[in-house]
């Protein structure tokens, strides 16, 4: 193992070495404040090491670890999202007396799992990066040790065992068909042109389908995100939501476009019914709800969905030019972050001071708390995608995507979806400005979750009046694609 | 290549071992003798991973599983109040029936009409060499790091959940 | 693994030259055997008797005589450790029963087989009867890699050693069983006990070989023997052997890890409700087990069936087993038993860290040194042991005055009242 391929694995190997030092500071630390400052501090060496490698175009470990913009992306991405989420934790962690360093040094292994899904090219490595996180996050979820959250450890760890037992099935049948689990390999050996004509290779795609699926939160293993959503410790949520939505979709990208690149056409029509089943679910179940969390817990599900366009449309591929789908993704993906976090922090600001998660206890917020009411307004006009904030553009080069590759019923369902999500955001908004306060109370902002907020509503409003910074990004990263 | 007449009897006598107890792990009232077919089954599938030639992963399948995977099992079988009850009855009990004859009768047409690869070479007389020098190549070395960081992570939220009701 | 893997086959020209007739006949038996029959079918030819059924009537003779050998082991083992015990605490023992008691196991044994055999009524039959074989067939089938002398293995399995840790962790399931089926507080107590015991010591059980295994370079227990050329493993690991030994100790349930059996507390725990042949079963596997895991420690570390001295390589193996034999019940005479929580202590913070230490130890002994270890890392290794035995013993607390009292977990202390 030549040191070269250290140094291109040293963004994984120094966030699980800040994880051990956290765990470690935690035994000696008195002053329990400072693990969360202590590890943002130290998330700067991760990060650090991979904007030092951004540009770079090289493989380690025989080709299974690649360093490419694309991972790049998903990298700063993730670390980003995990920054944000322990600023927002901070409170929520402040409730034990033991264990904070855990529950930092868990989200960073889950975030090394996620960073590795996103830069691996082999079936087992993906396999056992995806369990690393899924595992850590599975304690996550259950750190609370209440009933709720007890429960929901326990439906995220059954059902992830469930989804991880198919998915694996499906790679052994990829493997028993191709004689190797190297994606690369895979896309020289599969012995067919059409997956039509091998079924064992048909329903190993369809079963590694399933199981990303679930990390993803799409149709059809969307039945854990609210229980689990709802039960698990707030800032949990949200990185779920996110994070390990995004290193799915990356994982996602890479196995289809590298390994199966050459049915694209049998496998792009299964994602777009996928994408209209995710989203039609997803949002008719939101209406109903009354819980924030749940709420968001479904949105979360519908944006799966909307995401899955991205994968779908990869006959948007000029030949020689840009992949739409791709780009569409990786943009939706980032806005979606920026959004849902702020959406979750700001949840999490209100929901600590009123102690309740229902939306009707959100009434009157405007008076009570014009900033949070103002924030949370913009984060699900955001998610809605109405323009000026980031979620348009995501949603407009989605959908354009799917044009460019001749399915515009795709584009047609995702606006349809549009409007009925459009209902029950607004319905919240409308809880927020138009209903009487119980009380007159203020609801204040407090300084770390207040940086949170801050951080990704910026972002939100930001990449909404210039979503050119982003998307550059956004092209960059999948100019090399596949890689 | 070839199989051997012993070795053919001997797989079909682990396979429909194999699939019998697993049936009655899932058909069986009482909880315990269900998770002992769980251990039989899992000797009969070490069983079979000894009749193709994988002696260090049978050896390594009847240490995990049916020496540590199923006791931890049955020791949370034997903490856990009211077993004598055993399995509620379930109402989805005939759609799963129906969805698993379903993906059992899938299974069977695609595995029978796909064409496999199989491989030619001749059987590793020793694996286990064989099998550490691939566990250690470039290769394979990054899964075989990750799988040590999975178990950390695994054993911290072990011990996370574990802690007592008061913190 | 293949037929020939059971040196029951055909073997190749001129296997047999060179070994006296004694090991060609008297070990080999059925090796020989089986070449014979080979031969005389002019090998695997169609027509003749067929390749698999040699082996499997072969296979099932040679499991008969190792499965024998074992099962008359035991009531001479009973035996040695009651005259041993006696002459610990200044008795005699058994001396009534044929000269100096010989013949007293055969007593027991006919004792056991004429007494009534008690099922309870509230017991789960099917599983009740079926413990005690499931507790003796994995111990049983720990003879089979047992190289007793050169080329007399039954089973010559290349993970012989991986093969014995995991066969012998499979007769936990049947102490489970007899522990659940009886309907009895005790001896499910009993059983727990166990499995907490056996669960936490395999662990240092298993890294304590991987020092040997390091050193050899297989897990064949042949090899193992054959790479111990000059000096037996125990002067390159007497760190590995520390730990292995306490550890065979646990997963043995002997003293002083008998609390399975704590006649104090839990009557005589897992098996309370057994009598008869049931009983004496499970008897025969307890002290199968310790024949067993003797000729393991006896090959691991002490080098087999070899020895100085030119004798035959079964005669030196038997009497080195006997020698573990007799340090088992010598330490059985000797330490008392430990509470639970001490056991669960010296587990899992001095025994894991030991044999964690010692991985580290030989690999970088084996690094610097990958043409042999050169001899003065003899006194160095046993220094380093004792040192590291004694800064471990300080920290865990088992030297000097105990510093604070542990409570007990609450699933011990469950387990430990009623």
């Amino acid at each position: 193992m030549p040191l070269r391929d250290l140094y291109l694995l040293s963004p994984e190997i120094s966030i699980v070495g800040v994880a051990f030092i956290i765990i470690m500071l935690d035994l000696w630390i008195e002053r329990k404040g400072l693990l969360p400052i202590l590890t943002i501090v130290l998330l700067g060496l991760p990060l650090g090491f991979t904007i030092s490698l951004w540009g770079t175009e090289e493989q380690a470990f025989d080709g299974v670890l690649v360093v490419d913009t694309f991972s790049i992306f998903f990298k700063v991405l993730l670390i980003g999202v995990v920054t944000a989420v322990v600023i927002a934790s901070q409170e929520t962690a402040a409730r034990f007396r033991r264990f904070q360093g855990e529950y930092y040094g868990l989200l960073l292994m889950a975030t090394a799992g996620l960073m590795l899904m996103a830069a691996t090219r082999e079936l087992i490595t993906i396999y056992l990066s995806l369990e690393l996180s899924t595992l850590s996050a599975i304690a996550l979820v259950a750190f609370f040790k209440d009933t709720r959250s007890t429960e929901s450890g326990l439906k995220y760890l059954v059902l992830s065992g469930v989804s991880s037992a198919i998915m694996l099935y499906g790679m052994a049948m990829v493997l028993g068909v191709t004689g190797t689990s190297s994606l690369v390999e895979i896309a020289k050996a599969a012995p067919v042109s059409s997956l039509a004509d091998n079924p064992a290779l048909l329903l190993g795609v369809v079963f590694i389908v399933a199981g990303f699926g679930f990390k993803i939160a799409s149709f059809p293993f969307q039945m854990w995100v609210p229980d689990v959503y709802q039960g698990a410790p707030t800032p949990v949520t949200a990185y779920l939501s996110v994070a390990s939505k995004a290193a799915g979709f990356a994982v996602l990208l890479r196995v289809f476009y590298l390994a199966f690149g050459d049915f694209s056409s049998d496998w792009s029509m299964l994602f777009g019914v996928l994408a209209v089943i995710s989203m039609s679910l997803g949002n008719f179940a939101a209406i109903f709800q009354t819980d924030i969390k749940r709420l968001l817990a479904y949105s979360t599900i519908a944006h799966a969905g909307y995401i899955l366009i991205g994968l779908a449309a990869v006959a948007s591929r000029v030949p020689g030019g840009e992949a739409f789908g791709p780009q569409g993704v990786l943009f939706y993906l980032t806005a979606y972050a920026f959004t849902n976090l702020g959406a979750f922090f700001v949840v999490i600001a209100i929901a600590n001071k009123i102690g309740s998660e229902t939306i009707d206890d959100f009434a009157g917020m405007s008076k009570r708390s014009p900033l949070l009411a103002g924030l949370l307004a913009l984060c699900l006009v955001s998610l809605i995608g109405v323009p000026p904030a980031v979620g348009f553009w995501a949603k407009l080069y989605l959908f354009n995507a799917a044009v460019q590759a001749d399915m515009v019923w795709l584009a047609i369902a995702g606006a349809i979806n549009t409007a009925i999500s459009a209902f029950y955001y607004l319905r919240v908004i409308k809880v927020m400005y138009l209903s009487p306060a119980p009380t007159e109370e203020r609801v204040r902002l407090t300084p770390p979750i207040g940086l949170a907020v801050a951080m990704t509503t910026t972002g939100v409003l930001f990449f909404g009046i210039a979503p050119w910074f982003l998307l550059d990004f956004a092209i960059r990263a999948t100019s090399g694609f596949p890689g | 290549m070839h199989v051997g007449t012993g070795a053919s009897i001997a797989f079909w006598i682990m396979a429909v071992v194999a699939v019998v107890s697993a049936s009655g792990v899932i058909l069986l009232k009482d909880i315990f003798r269900a998770a002992l077919l769980l251990v039989v089954s899992f000797l009969s599938i070490a069983g079979i991973f000894v009749t193709l030639n994988a002696d260090f992963i049978a050896a390594v399948q009847v240490l995990i599983y049916a020496g540590a995977i199923s006791i931890l099992l049955i020791f949370a079988i034997l903490l856990t109040r009211d077993v004598q009850e055993g399995n509620p009855s379930n109402r989805l009990k005939i759609p799963g029936m129906f969805m698993g004859a379903v993906l059992l009768t899938a299974l069977i047409v695609v595995f029978v009409n796909t064409e496999w690869r199989l491989s030619t070479e001749a059987p590793l007389d020793s694996t286990t060499a064989a099998l550490a020098d691939l566990l250690f190549s470039n290769k394979f070395v990054l899964a075989f790091e990750i799988a040590s960081v999975l178990l950390l992570a695994a054993m911290i939220g072990a011990v996370v959940l574990a802690r007592g009701e008061d913190e | 693994m293949p037929v020939d893997r059971l040196a029951t086959g055909c073997q190749p020209l001129g296997f047999w030259d060179g070994m006296g007739l004694w090991e060609q006949w008297g070990i080999n038996f059925f090796p020989r055997l089986g070449d014979t029959m080979c031969r005389a079918m002019g090998g695997a030819t169609p027509g003749g008797i067929p390749d698999w059924l040699i082996f499997a009537i072969l296979g099932l003779a040679g499991a008969f005589a190792v499965v024998n050998v074992a099962m008359l082991g035991v009531p001479y083992v009973i035996l040695l450790e009651r005259k041993l015990l006696g002459r610990f605490q200044h008795r005699v023992g058994p001396n009534r029963v044929g000269f100096f008691g010989l013949l007293q196991p055969m007593a027991d044994g006919i004792k056991l087989m004429t007494k009534e055999d008690i099922t309870p009524r509230v017991a789960d039959k099917l599983v009740f009867s079926l413990a005690p074989l499931v507790f003796v067939v994995p111990v049983l089938l720990m003879f089979a890699p047992l190289p007793w002398a050169p080329h007399a293995v039954l089973a010559d399995l290349d993970v012989g050693i991986l093969y014995i840790v995991a066969v012998t962790s499979a007769a936990e399931i049947g102490v489970f069983m007899g522990g659940w089926s009886s309907n009895n507080k005790f001896s499910l107590f009993g059983a727990m006990r166990v499995v907490a015991l056996v669960v936490s010591y395999e662990i240092p059980l298993v890294l304590a070989i991987v020092g040997v295994v390091m050193l050899t370079g297989s897990l064949n227990l042949a090899a193992i023997v054959e790479g111990q050329r000059f000096v037996p493993n125990l002067l390159w690991q007497p760190l590995g052997f520390i730990v292995f030994m306490i550890a065979v100790s646990a997963e043995l349930n002997r003293a002083p890890f008998d609390l399975l059996e704590a006649d104090s507390e839990l009557v005589s725990g897992f098996h309370t409700e057994y009598s008869g042949m049931k009983w004496g079963v499970i008897q025969i596997g307890e002290y199968a087990a310790i024949i067993g895991f003797s000729g393991i420690i006896a090959t691991l570390f002490l080098s087999g069936w070899k020895g100085p001295a030119p004798m035959p390589g079964y005669l030196w193996f038997v009497l080195k087993m006997g020698m573990i034999i007799s340090g088992f019940i010598w330490v059985r005479a000797t330490i008392p038993r430990l509470r639970v929580d001490q056991i669960m202590n010296l587990g899992w913070k001095f025994l894991l860290p030991l044999a964690l230490i010692n991985i580290f130890v030989t690999a970088g002994e084996i690094l610097a040194y990958p043409d042999g270890l050169p001899v003065w890392l003899i006194p160095v290794n046993f220094a380093f042991a004792a040192i590291v035995v004694a800064v471990a013993a300080r920290l865990l607390g088992i030297q000097g005055q105990p510093r604070q009292v542990v409570p007990a977990p609450p699933v011990f202390e469950t387990m430990a009242s009623s």
